[in-house]
Order: C-alpha cells, then structure tokens, then sequence
C-alpha cells in the first residue's frame, strides 16, 4: 500500500514537473515568435560601407569585408592595418549589415565573439553609439571600416561598392 | 568564495559600462570577465558532483586581459577557477597566458599556454556565454576531463586562408605539454610520477562555398608517463590475483600514448544551427600489468545537435549524444552511454543569461565510481536523469 502511495506521489509529482515544464517553454515559444514576427515587420535598412578617404579600394568582395569584421583578415591590399567598427548590438542597420554581409544575425556574432574573447583568441571591433560616431572613427583612423544608413551624411568618409 | 564570485558579478554589471567607454582606444587594455552558478539534480546516480540529493557544486569564474602591443603583437591571460564535484575546488590558475604575433593573416604564432582546438567546440567549453546548452555533448567534451583537454603550454601557428570560389580555410597546429595534478587513483595507490612528455595536434576547419556550411578534422597524440606505487597488502592481493607482476619491487611504470581524432561538421541556415561530430580516441598502455592497463582500447564518440534561435533571448536547443568506451565491448550498461538532451538558453540582457536543461540518459559508462560510493558502474542504475540550470553574468 505504501510503495503504491509513494508510486503515486512520484508520478503525480512528475507530472507537476512536466506541466511547469511544458508551460515555460509554451509561454517562451509564443513570446519569442510573436517578438520574431514582429521584428520581421521591421524594414531592412539600407546600408553603406565607408573607409578612410585615403584609402584607395573603391569597392571590396563581401567576403573581404566579412573577414575583416570577424578579424580574420587584418590588413588592406595596400599594407595598412584594417580596424573595423561596429554599431551597437540593437541597432537596425547593424542587424541588416550582419545578416546580409556576415551571413549571421547579431546574436551569433556576439556568441562568436564570447568564443574568441574567452579563448583568448582575440577581441571584437569596438561598437559604437551612433552612425556619427562611425564616420568620425573612420574620418580619425586611417585603416578605419564602418557602415551607416544609406541616408547617413559622410562628411569625406569614402564610401565603397560591395561586390 | 562565493562571496568572491557574487562581487564579480556585480562588478560585470558595473564594468560593462566602462569597458564599452574605453574599447573605441584599440591600444587599451581589454578586461572581461565572467562567473557562473549551476544546479545539477539526478533521479539516480551520482553524475559529476552529489547530483541524487541537488548539488550547486558547479561553479565558474573567469577574468581576462588583453593588449595589443604593436598592429602584430598582442599579449594576455585569463585567471579562472572553478567547482565542479570533487574537481576544481576554487583552486585559481591560469586558463590560458599567450603571446601572439601574426605576421600574415595566413600565419601567425603563439606561445605560452593556449586553449586546444579540437572539434566545432572544445575552447567553448568552459565559455556558458558562447554555447547554447549548459553541458556541451559529453560524449566528445566531457567536462570532467577540463584539465586534460582544454589548454596545453607550448606553441601554436595559426592562419586563415581565403580559397577564392572554394570558401576558405582555418587552421590551427600545436605542441607542447600538459601540466596537471591527478586526482589519486584509489586507496592504496599512490602515483609517485605523473608526466606529459609531449601534445601534439592539429584542427583545420573548411569553410566550404556552401554557405553557412563548415566541415573539419581535428587530431591530436599525447604520451602519458605515469608511476604507481601500491600499498603491501594491496600489492600482494594484485599479484595474488595475477593483477600484477609476481615479486614487483616498487613503483610500476606505465606509458599512455593516446590518439584521437574527430570528424566535424556544422551548417547554419539564419537562425537554425545543426552540428554533427564523430571521434575515436585510441589509447595504447605499455606496462606490466595488461589486466589493470589493457594494452590497447578504442572508444567511440559522436553526436548530433540542433539548435534554432527563436529570438534574440530564447534559444532551444537537442542534442543526442553517445559514447562507448570499448568499441570490442558494447554489451552492459557500463559499456556505453547515451544522452538525449533539451536546453532552454534565456538571455536576460546584454551581460546575463539563465541556462535550464534536461538529460534522459541510458548506460552507465560516462558515471564516476567514487561518486557513487564506490561502486561499480555495471551496478549503478541502468536508465537515470539529470536536470541542470545555471545562471551567468559576463562582460
């Protein structure tokens, strides 16, 4: 009788458990897909990538240019170290510029990040507050590479065509 | 030292700020850190800490720092401890120190004690931020081999090639030793020598022309020297037993070469992530006593997993792991194990994340007989689960 009780209670008990469970993921999938489609709803932004006006590349393969922005390739044809700058995590242009440059969202770009600064491979580009910003870090360092809206002003920022 | 790593995890929050203040300065001094806190509860068995009666002996610190001496030059080290079980204890040490010099994007150098690549995700393996489930599949990353596996002190080249229309390709070689302190073996045992005469290995991974896929291949040999001196009465009964060498004065010697080798694949398509990796490690004992050391042994690991981010917070992610530690011997509960496992991965905000994860698990062969009173692991039970969260804050 008591083993049938506790038998009972052990069930009942993992069904709670089951139930808790189902419930937190059932309530996370549906937040999270109504988040995602309404962040689908969001218009992709156009965006340009622009260098120091010194620089003499008028246009780069995509692939370069990913390269550079997960710091696989360090320098420009000519000799002079890249540095690449990035816009904040939350940013719409930055989220267009990842997925469509980097062929990943700006979630997994972070974790790739968290994988190189905790491995002691490297550290990412710094990421900066606004598209001003970005031009005047690419206006201020010679090998400098950033992206803005198509519609941000670029003072002498010299922007390139991606091939 | 809890109250060390809960200050560590007020100073993320705190630190954040500053360190986003300083990083446009790419001469700066980067600092980053992280400190995790997990839970690890089993139904049955005891599976890597006191897990049957709930156990929070599962924590991670880490702080790094990083300069960039010169365009070419850069230095750094992360200090890290850790709890997990019977291992770690909160001793610090140095995760991993480098100095690295990359003289073409297709070469660079580095030299000191540097994490190993092995596999999609060995350096991940003590990164909670990076990865999406609490433990990574066990049969190709077991944690509790951390010290074994994760850095070596030596030298590495390192580079990246672009192959035009082919994709292109990273690769990684490396050699060196291993410093560490072995657990004791068993009562009456003693080793009275423990030593890693060379690590070698290599890992090039090919990003292919298919976007988003990645294949790769991963090796590594190690010889192992070891020692053991036994107790009278326990050397006696072992020779009585044929265990080992009759009339055996001393220590005995034994060398370890061991082998292994994994085959990986990864695609991401968008959000949706699917890993795949298949090993074999083979270890060669050279002793006396082929009955405690047998000469030769495969084992055989692989695994499948997948992921999906369905928004920036909220990653699920299922893996189905497997292991055997004899490829000769697949009979019993101890001759293999098997994991079936879901995780949830919360990213509370920029700097913390809540990890919740399940495992059903069948076999034995991945359980620890001196977590489990001393038993035999073909006597622990057959079919058990574990439930893990962690929680962790980083900068």
């Amino acid at each position: 009788m008591s083993t049938r009780s506790t038998l009972r209670q052990n069930l009942s008990c993992q069904h709670g458990r089951r139930s808790i469970l189902r419930s937190l993921v059932g309530w996370s999938l549906s937040v999270a897909w109504f988040q995602r489609a309404e962040s689908a709803r969001a218009r992709d932004e156009e965006f340009r990538v622009i260098v120091h006006p010194r620089n003499p590349l008028s246009s780069a393969s995509r692939e370069f240019i990913a390269d550079v922005f997960l710091k696989k390739a360090s320098r420009w044809e000519d000799g002079e170290v890249i540095r690449p700058a990035d816009l904040r995590p939350n940013s719409n242009v930055r989220r267009s510029f990842s997925e469509s440059v980097l062929r990943r969202s700006v979630a997994a770009v972070r974790n790739y990040w968290q994988q190189r600064i905790f491995s002691g491979r490297d550290v990412p580009p710094p990421e900066l507050e606004s598209e001003e910003a970005v031009v005047q870090y690419v206006l201020t360092h010679s090998g400098a590479v950033g992206y803005v809206s198509a519609a941000a002003r670029l003072g002498a920022a010299k922007a390139i065509v991606l091939k | 030292m809890r109250a060390a790593c809960a200050a560590l995890a007020l100073f993320v929050s705190g630190t954040a700020a500053a360190e986003e203040a300083s990083d446009v300065d790419p001469t700066a001094i980067q600092v980053h850190g992280f400190v995790s806190q997990g839970f690890i509860k089993s139904n049955h068995n005891n599976y890597l800490a006191a897990s049957e009666r709930g156990s929070l002996e599962f924590t991670e610190v880490g702080l790094n720092f990083t300069k960039q001496l010169s365009d070419n030059l850069r230095v750094g080290l992360q200090l890290f401890t850790h709890d997990l079980g019977p291992l770690g204890n909160y001793s610090p040490q140095f995760d991993w120190f480098y100095l690295n010099y990359r003289f073409a994007d297709w070469f660079g150098i580095r030299a000191g004690r540097t994490k190993i690549p092995f596999g999609l995700y060995n350096e991940s393996n003590d990164v909670d931020s990076s990865r999406v489930p609490i433990l990574l599949p066990q049969s190709l990353y077991p944690v509790d081999h951390r010290d074994y596996l994760l850095a070596q002190t030596g030298g590495e080249a390192y580079g990246h090639l672009r192959l035009s229309e082919a994709g292109a390709l990273d690769y990684r070689a490396y050699g060196g030793t291993i410093f560490l302190t072995p657990t004791p073996p068993a009562a009456g045992v003693t080793l009275t020598r423990f030593e890693v005469p060379y690590v070698v290995g290599g890992r090039i991974l090919w990003q292919t022309p298919v976007p988003g896929l990645v294949a790769g291949g991963s090796y590594q040999a190690l010889r192992l020297d070891a020692a053991y001196s036994f107790d009278p009465a326990v050397s006696s009964l072992f020779q009585m037993l044929g265990y080992l060498p009759a009339g055996l004065q001393g220590a005995l010697p034994v060398k370890f070469r061991v082998k292994l080798w994994v085959l990986s694949l990864e695609y991401t398509y968008k959000d949706l992530q699917f890993a795949a990796e298949y090993g074999r490690w083979i270890g060669d004992f050279e002793s006396r006593a082929p009955l405690i050391f047998p000469p030769h042994t495969v084992n055989e690991r692989y695994y499948a997993m997948a992921s999906y981010r369905v928004a920036n917070w909220f990653t699920p992610v299922a893996y189905y792991s497997v292991y055997y530690p004899n490829v000769e011997k697949r009979d019993g509960p101890q001759s293999h194990q098997r994991d079936f496992a879901v995780s949830l991965r919360y990213d509370l905000n920029a700097n913390w994340l809540l990890k919740l994860e399940g495992h059903v698990m069948n076999g034995t062969a991945a359980l620890d007989s001196s977590l489990n009173d001393g038993k035999d692991v073909k006597n622990l039970t057959r079919n058990w689960g574990v439930f893990l969260a962690k929680l962790t804050a980083y900068f």
